[in-house]
């Protein structure tokens, strides 16, 4: 069961994006296919999908209980079922108790919760989150992207996450889709789109690549073309095992690591060091290496 | 160092005099509704009976005006209610061509001068051979009473927010459910108290009603014509009493639906 983060800038498409699936936008071209079924001609409230809006949309005129029920009141469910149902869900997301209060007497992350309930009663195929913890706090959202992880693992179903924190997406998925541009530019495990980023956008966004110039990837025996590089695959070498050589610029302590910027002409490198390492004095010479395959050839952006 | 807010000796008689001047000729009207003199208004009234009430009761003139303005009134709030609601949900939740314009179209005639939309609806009604009756009549005041309903509801579809509506479609309403669940218990409120300004302006109006109607008389027509003959002045006094009670009642009731909302948020 997958978990699936849209993630991109904002204003990239990712929003577009859910509303394709959900049925609110309508395709230009091409085919909107749920579980290989084309739902492109169904209206929204015929497709196996529900939503976890930005702003929540929880609706202010009824009790948090009724909230949660409204998708089975609209398919004729009786009330003492409906009720008891929604009590269920509202356990599940550890608000009961909170049925009867009205939304606007709620905390931001019990409403986020709210809704959360409200779409996971109609037992949907896929469920769409639109940026739900961006109105959070950290701490809070913190606690809820782990308590979104393990409540997908208990229900079952797949998640489409759309948010432009890169944590939050690698943290939390089975597949990341990355966008830009109103494309997908990569589509992955978030291991793939971290170690192997396909473009210098994809390298770019997922922290903190190294992205190495053609001229540079010259200099070290590669290709032509840009390239990236993590941090934390370089090492400190011998000087006749180097791969490239710099004078050391600046270093930032990070607990059990430290960053360290490298001047290679006019680039700069950052590798990732342990803190245990001795550095020379800023200014001197250091020489660096990495695996072989670490340097990840990268194709130009569309 | 504090400034007293308290108002000034001046101000207090000033907004006492200015309340009196306002209010007194209304109960002037009141009292006179209980004079025993029925050819000229006295002052100060000679004596005081209630007979004029029994009076009115028994005329058949005032419960056909009655009958009509509450007809009216009626008819012209429920297709203001229809019609008002429909134009504000269209101006506030679609974009399309003309949007500015037939917003400013439909507020316009209660920027008219009452005279000009009568004149204007006769000439029509006129022009299209149609005979003036209640249903012209209904007409003229429904003019004025969609804009009523109209800025009731925009203003109240404006603060709903647009994604309780896809909210709703997304959990599997379609859009009669969603209008019945969602739209219409967030708007109920605004169209009550549209509805019931509307019901109080058509009730009273007479500029409208004078170039629109045929031989039929509305209450306050009813009054107007009234005046004129020097026989049972009073009971034009004990009508207008209900004049005032009908069209008071659910400006107060309007007035409380809408601060409610107000003090709830």
């Amino acid at each position: 069961m997958p978990f699936l983060p849209c993630w991109g800038l904002p204003g990239s498409g990712k929003t577009t994006c859910l509303r394709l699936i959900s049925g609110f936008e309508r395709p230009t071209s091409g085919e909107i296919r749920i579980f290989d079924k084309v739902f492109n001609e169904v209206p929204p409230n015929r497709r196996p999908v529900n939503t976890v809006f930005q702003d929540y949309a929880l609706f202010p005129h009824l009790d948090v209980r009724d909230n949660v029920a409204y998708g089975p009141m609209v398919r004729g469910i009786g009330r003492q079922q409906r009720h008891a149902e929604a009590d269920r869900m509202l356990e599940l997301v550890k608000l009961g108790g909170l049925g009867r209060r009205s939304p606007a007497q709620l905390s931001g992350g019990q409403r986020q919760r709210v809704a959360l309930a409200r779409a996971l009663i109609n037992k949907p195929r896929v469920l769409l989150l639109d940026e739900p913890l961006g109105a959070l706090d950290l701490k809070l959202r913190e606690q809820m992207q782990e308590e979104l992880k393990s409540l997908q693992e208990t229900v079952g179903i797949t998640f489409v996450f759309v948010t432009h924190d890169q944590g939050e997406a690698l943290s939390m998925s089975d597949y990341i889709a990355v966008i830009n541009n109103g494309r997908v530019v990569q589509y992955g495990s978030p291991q793939q789109v971290y170690d192997l980023p396909r473009t210098r956008f994809v390298a770019g966004f997922v922290g903190s690549s190294n992205l190495v110039p053609p001229e540079l990837s010259e200099q070290v025996g590669a290709a032509s073309r840009w390239h990236s590089l993590r941090p934390e695959t370089i090492s400190l070498v011998a000087a006749e095992r180097a791969q490239i050589s710099g004078r050391l610029h600046s270093v930032r302590y990070l607990g059990s690591m430290q960053r360290v910027q490298v001047r290679v002409g006019v680039h700069s490198i950052d590798a990732v060091l342990p803190a245990s390492i001795q550095l020379p004095e800023h200014g001197s010479r250091i020489h660096l290496g990495w695996p072989g395959n670490a340097l990840n050839p990268l194709e130009d952006d569309a | 160092m504090r400034f007293d807010d308290r108002p000034s000796a001046t101000l207090r008689v000033a907004v006492i005099g200015g309340l009196l001047f306002l209010h007194l000729p209304i109960l002037l009207i009141f009292l006179y509704a209980f004079t025993t003199e029925d050819k000229s208004y006295e002052f100060p009234p000679p004596g005081l009976t209630l007979r004029w009430f029994a009076v009115t009761w028994n005329r058949p003139d005032v419960w056909e005006a009655l009958e009509l303005s509450l007809k009216v009134a009626a008819v012209s709030s429920l297709i203001a209610l229809v019609l008002g609601t429909l134009c504000a949900a269209a101006v506030s939740r679609s974009r399309f061509f003309g949007r500015e314009s037939i917003s400013l179209l439909v507020i316009l005639p209660i920027a008219l001068p009452g005279i000009i939309t009568g004149i204007s609806l006769r000439s029509a009604f006129n022009l299209f051979d149609i005979p003036f009756s209640t249903l012209t009549i209904i007409l003229g005041h429904a003019t004025f009473c969609v804009v009523v309903v109209y800025n009731n509801a925009i203003a109240r579809f404006r603060r709903l927010s647009g994604s309780i509506i896809e909210a709703s479609m997304d959990l599997g309403a379609d859009g009669f459910q969603t209008f019945r669940y969602v739209i219409v218990p967030n708007i109920a409120t605004a169209l009550l108290a549209g509805g019931m300004l509307a019901f109080a302006l058509s009730f009273d109006e007479v500029i409208v009603t004078t170039f629109t109607a045929g031989q039929q008389q509305t209450l306050p027509i009813w009054m107007l014509e009234e005046l004129v003959r020097p026989r049972q002045r009073p009971v034009t006094n004990v009508v207008a009493m209900v004049v005032v009670a009908v069209t008071f009642m659910p400006i107060l009731g309007a007035y409380y639906l809408t601060a409610e909302k107000v003090a709830r948020r």
